[in-house]
């Protein structure tokens, strides 16, 4: 499998007053291209801190981190921005949506930034609600959806550009065991069809029992990876 | 996008959109009522008391303003009285000789300044004419008539149908000497007018000082002072070509200028004031919004949003906010300015105080470009330069540490 991840002995250490507190610990970690893969461990074992270098919202204190081969450790702010455009969707656990903008508008705006012309960006958005589900809810907005529909635009906002690889920080944290396993299902689904890959911080045994590869942290250390077979959703 | 953005964000909280929009109206109209009312009022103490005796803006030969002497004059001003009505806004124009002496009655004597002047011209020119209480004004036939001003009459004691001896130095230095029949007696409403000027034809001015074909003044007018204005280029270059100088309103009446000057400087310091308090205000409103918000920055940071994409769409929220109070501010201010500058304004008793200033009983708001749009503009640029304060800070935001926020 090709890898869309590569961390090469990745480190970070945050300083707080004199005191340097390392979050990460020389982390090696490989992941293919169509991986749908969990990332577990305690709070603070470094599973968000690893996403955010991953995604290029923080830098790592050492080593290095390429995505489809390509270091992200000499970009600057602006080019890690259009990587995270371009490659890489999102999808943290407070779905984070634009209060003011309709589902249609919240996932139709990454498009616009993009670039996408009005008519495609409106139809790929319409898409996108349609494969999460949400299809006759374009129209409303965030405070007017329950807490799965707003996941589901959130999910929809990260794939609407087409992105290759999905970041998700715990996005099952806030919902309803109904909610939670469907939203886990639509992203085996999304994996399955399209190929994105998938990248997921969880607590959550549900998601981790459906993930074909499973990561452990402890203390900024990767201590288990192992591949399975994932269960039907 | 981001003015879709910028907008619906604004009416997030439209308790604090609202008030907000509504300090900003608030000071927008009061500033274009206030500013229109000063314009007005000074428009009025200038064309009142310029009327009265200097005109809009005088010929004068080159040094007279300093030395106003007798033998400093201007050859030939038929011409240039014709050559300047030619000019547009320029709606009257006379000649003057300004003598000064000594007038007698009886036993009793009194320095004046002795004024020949063209009685039709002198009429539009000044509201000496229109405010004699006893006679008449002079006309184009009088020859030895005179009219004087009520004090100076009481002084001399002199009533219409008498006589005043004129007394004073020539332009060859002779003694230039005359007698007039008193026609009419003013009272402009000045006393410093009404103890000091005796009018009589400039024909027998010229011939008593000497003057020949001489004046030493020629007073310009008409309808507006503002058209005289504009039209001063012209008349300077009019009064290059006979070597004589051309004075505006600021320099007959420097005084007043540096009055009116003072109180614009007094007024813009409360102006500015008012600004800075409804820039302060907004841009505090604008950044509890920013904090508020850091969050949500972060989130569209994390996505692929530039920061300074993001910066723009605070930015423009400020400036949208700005427009729409700015606007309406305008809109109130010049509504109500208009309406009282059609009724004007009356202040009962305190008419007689405002004649002292050289002002009519009702003034009346005067609306134009400037106070109309200096507010607006002030407040417009100080708030959406005080803007860049909250794009700064949005500009500086990393997705991390705006997430982190909360």
């Amino acid at each position: 499998m090709t890898p869309i991840i590569q961390c090469r002995g990745v480190e970070r250490t945050y300083t707080q007053g004199a005191v340097a507190v390392p979050a990460l610990r020389g982390v090696d970690l490989t992941i293919g291209r169509g991986d749908f893969a969990t990332l577990a461990g305690p709070s603070g074992s470094g599973k968000t801190t690893l996403l955010s270098v991953i995604g290029g919202l923080d830098r790592p204190s050492a080593g290095e981190i390429l995505i489809e081969g390509r270091s992200i450790g000499g970009l600057d702010a602006a080019q890690l921005a259009e990587l995270r455009l371009h490659k890489i969707g999102f999808v943290f656990q407070s779905y984070s949506l634009i209060p003011v903008l309709t589902a249609l508008e919240n996932v139709e705006f990454i498009l616009r930034l993009l670039g996408v012309p009005r008519a495609e960006r409106l139809a790929r958005a319409r898409e996108a609600l349609h494969q999460v589900g949400l299809a006759g809810l374009e129209d409303r907005r965030p405070a007017r959806l329950s807490g799965g529909q707003q996941q589901r635009v959130a999910v929809a906002r990260a794939l609407a550009p087409r992105p290759a690889l999905v970041l998700a920080d715990e996005p099952t944290a806030n919902l309803d065991s109904a909610n939670a396993g469907e939203l886990i299902a639509l992203m085996q689904d999304l994996n399955a069809a399209s190929g994105i890959t998938f990248l997921i911080a969880t607590h959550d045994a549900r998601v981790i029992a459906h993930s074909r590869r499973h990561i452990e942290m402890t203390d900024g250390r990767i201590t288990l990876d192992e591949s399975s077979s994932p269960a039907a959703a | 996008m981001l003015l879709l953005l910028a907008w619906r964000n604004l009416w997030r909280r439209p308790q604090r959109t609202l008030l907000s929009l509504l300090s900003i109206t608030l000071v927008v109209a009061l500033l274009v009522c206030m500013l229109s009312f000063q314009r007005g009022v000074y428009q009025a103490m200038k064309e009142n008391t310029l009327g009265v005796f200097d005109g809009y803006a005088q010929f004068q030969p080159p040094g007279y303003r300093d030395d106003p002497t007798i033998d400093r004059s201007i050859e030939h001003p038929a011409a240039i009285v014709r050559d300047a009505l030619a000019i547009q806004g320029v709606g009257a124009a006379g000649a003057r000789v300004n003598g000064f002496g000594i007038l007698a009655s009886g036993a009793r004597s009194y320095g004046a300044l002795i004024a020949g002047v063209e009685p039709r011209s002198e009429s539009q020119l000044s509201s000496i004419a229109a405010t004699v209480r006893e006679g008449r004004y002079l006309n184009d036939t009088d020859s030895d008539a005179a009219v004087l001003g009520e004090l100076l009459a009481r002084n001399l004691r002199v009533a219409v149908g008498d006589t005043v001896s004129v007394l004073g130095a020539a332009r060859d230095g002779s003694v230039a000497a005359d007698v007039l029949t008193v026609v009419g007696i003013f009272r402009s409403g000045i006393p410093q007018l009404d103890r000091s000027i005796l009018e009589m034809p400039l024909a027998r001015a010229q011939d008593a000082f000497d003057m020949s074909d001489r004046a030493n003044t020629i007073a310009l007018g008409g309808r507006t002072l503002a058209g005289v204005d504009a039209a001063l280029p012209r008349l300077s270059a009019l009064g290059a070509r006979h070597g004589i100088a051309l004075l505006d309103w600021q320099a007959l009446e420097p005084a007043m200028r540096d009055a009116i000057a003072l109180k614009y400087a007094m007024s813009l310091l409360l102006y500015l004031t008012l600004v800075a308090v409804v820039a302060f205000i907004i841009l505090n409103a604008l950044l509890m919004s920013v904090l508020e918000r850091t969050q949500e920055f972060g989130v569209l940071l994390a996505v692929g949003m530039r920061a300074r994409a993001i910066g723009l769409m605070v930015w423009l929220e400020l400036l949208t906010l700005a427009l729409s109070g700015c606007a309406l501010g305008f809109l109130i201010g010049a509504g109500a300015t208009l309406w009282l500058e059609r009724r004007g304004i009356s202040f009962g008793s305190l008419s007689q105080l405002l004649a002292q200033y050289g002002l009519p009983p009702r003034l009346h708001p005067a609306l134009d470009l400037v106070s109309a749009l200096t507010g607006p503009v002030a407040i417009l640029v100080a708030i959406v330069l005080g803007g860049m304060v909250p794009y700064a800070r949005v500009a500086r935001l990393t997705a991390l540490a705006a997430m982190r926020s909360a």
